[in-house]
């Protein structure tokens, strides 16, 4: 493994075991109501739950046949909650790359190293890439795991299209976060870009649908090309993860274009 | 042979700020070249361009014969910025491996050698080191790939005495092996017991480049001699070089301007029990001529059409 990416997954394992921790305790708190919610069709079943605005249904990513294996993970993993922990995860990670690097002062001695900017960045993006695979997989068993535990009846392959979406879109943000961070050099702005384009891109998505004035900025959301494709009871939506994939891709040249013409530290 | 250092009308500008205003340096093969000015003068600004860690706004370097872009000329220089960061849980001797590692490979015994020498203790994780021992760990990786060309951004800051003498001796050995350094500082006399060369910049630019050793020959120096018995004025007077002689019975003191010769030959017609000579305070010659030259600056500027 090249020198640059194993040392940052050394740096970086403490924060990934406690990411998977954090995601792992999400999802087993979570899953352990299942039992309880399928059991109560009165209070959870569709007709219950019409009684909420379409507005706040459309913004939770729809709430039907919350009480089947599907429709609830869908609902309180798969929808929100799980995607924005990824992005937050990731958007983290891509900081780590160079802005808080930069920040601190560390970076200054890692770029006098015999080691072209441009790689610079690769290996980082590399090691990023690797470590939220890391902890997507980990907390995809547990998440297998949870599902037959608590006879969900999910496939296999349908949790681990709709997990494989939630790493793509983490892997964007990632992407993201990293190309702002060797671009500006600072994390703030890093930060702030991820936490629009991460919220407006939910909102966008989720409200589009049924309010015409921004359905037409839905095919800009990332989140777009994840829920869209409804993973979890449809199975691999091919193409639109192939747009999420090729648009982390891009990213990645913008941040080493951005990161190969920029004086450092300054 | 090739100079390692050539620029040429290098520039630098942050925005409208001048960092560094075209600078024409030249470092030569197996010098110490100390790189003197007061903070914000532009002495890491130069040093930062030459790593390629910012890109100059014009001007031409070359550094050991090649433009600093090539990432594989970075492998033989060692480098110690002037605010060094070392933080998290890392151990300094993790830390040490991975750089070593990256550029090509240095043995442990070498590191290990390193660190006793300058008494530091690299199983410490890293953001927890004191700023003098980061500053140790800082000369370690910059020295232990024994690269031909080492650049130390105000390298003593915060050692302690001893440790000084024992870096300046590490310089020395890098000199003495035909190796190049360039060392950065805000006072003389940290690097003037090593360096070749000075030079000094203001303001973003390079003020004056001189020879250490010809420098020393111009100081100015205070003596005394203390005679066993009265000596005669006239024998001293009119000597090359000195001045302000003062006769009181059989102690003599005066300045002197240059090579002590004449006066030494002088005094040893008479027996002479007690010699004081002060250490010439290159400082402040050179701050004297330094404020000269800034005159000179500012006259031309007030010539200067509008």
């Amino acid at each position: 493994m090249p020198a640059l990416v194993s040392k940052s997954l050394r740096d970086h394992r403490r924060s990934l075991v406690r990411w998977t921790i954090g995601i792992g305790a999400f999802f087993a708190l979570y899953l352990s109501f299942y039992p309880n919610i399928s059991q109560n069709q009165d209070l959870y079943g569709d007709a219950a739950l019409e009684k909420f605005p379409e507005a706040m249904r459309d913004l939770m990513g729809g709430l039907t046949g919350f009480t089947t294996g599907t429709g609830y993970l869908h609902g309180v993993v798969y929808q929100l909650f799980g995607p924005m922990l990824f992005v937050v995860c990731a958007a983290v990670l891509g900081n780590q790359a160079i802005a808080r690097p930069e920040e601190s002062g560390t970076l200054e001695l890692t770029v006098t190293l015999p080691i072209d900017r441009r790689r610079l960045v690769f290996e980082r993006f590399a090691a990023l890439a690797l470590g939220l695979l890391g902890v997507a997989a980990a907390t995809f068993l547990l998440a297998w795991g949870l599902s037959v535990a608590t006879d969900m009846g999910v496939a296999f392959d349908r949790i681990l299209a709709a997990h494989t979406g939630v790493f793509l879109l983490g892997l964007l943000f990632g992407a993201l976060s990293l190309a702002v961070g060797a671009a500006a050099g600072r994390r703030g702005p890093a930060m702030a870009v991820v936490g629009v384009v991460a919220v407006g891109g939910y909102i966008v998505e989720t409200m589009g649908k049924n309010v015409d004035a921004v359905s037409w900025l839905r095919w800009v959301s990332p989140f777009h090309y994840y829920l869209d494709g409804k993973p979890l009871y449809q199975g691999f939506p091919g193409g639109d993860y192939l747009v999420l994939a090729g648009a982390a891709a891009v990213l990645l040249v913008v941040a080493i274009l951005a990161f190969d013409r920029r004086d450092i530290g300054v | 042979m090739t100079a390692v250092v050539e620029t040429e009308g290098l520039t630098k500008f942050y925005g409208r700020r001048r960092g560094l205003e075209d600078l024409d340096l030249e470092i030569r093969p197996g010098e110490v070249f100390g790189y003197l000015g007061p903070n914000g003068a532009g002495k890491t600004t130069t040093i930062r361009l030459l790593l390629d860690v910012i890109r100059p706004t014009r001007g031409r370097m070359s550094v050991l014969g090649t433009d600093p872009r090539d990432p594989r000329v970075r492998g033989r220089i060692g480098y110690l910025p002037g605010e060094l960061a070392l933080e998290g849980r890392e151990r300094a001797s993790e830390y040490l491996a991975f750089l070593a590692g990256v550029r090509g490979g240095v043995s442990r015994d070498r590191i290990t050698a390193l660190a006793e020498r300058l008494e530091a203790d690299l199983s410490v994780p890293m953001g927890r080191l004191s700023k003098g021992n980061k500053q140790k760990v800082g000369l370690i990786q910059a020295f232990m790939h024994e690269p031909e060309f080492l650049i130390l951004d105000e390298p003593t800051g915060g050692l302690d005495p001893l440790v000084q003498q024992e870096f300046l001796a590490m310089v020395r050995e890098v000199r003495a092996a035909g190796r190049t350094v360039l060392m950065s500082s805000h006072v003389l006399a940290e690097v003037e017991d090593v360096a070749d060369r000075v030079g000094i910049v203001r303001q973003g630019r390079l003020v004056a480049v001189e020879d250490v050793a010809a420098l020393r020959e111009k100081a100015v120096r205070r003596v005394e001699f203390h005679f066993d018995a009265p000596v005669p004025r006239e024998e001293f007077e009119g000597l090359p070089g000195v001045r302000d002689l003062r006769v009181e019975g059989a102690n003599l003191s005066c300045t002197i301007d240059g090579r002590p010769d004449a006066l030494i030959k002088a005094a040893a017609r008479f027996t002479v029990v007690h010699l004081v000579s002060a250490e010439p305070d290159l400082e402040e010659i050179f701050l004297t001529y330094y404020s000269e030259e800034e005159a000179h600056h500012a006259r031309a500027g007030v010539q200067e059409p509008a």
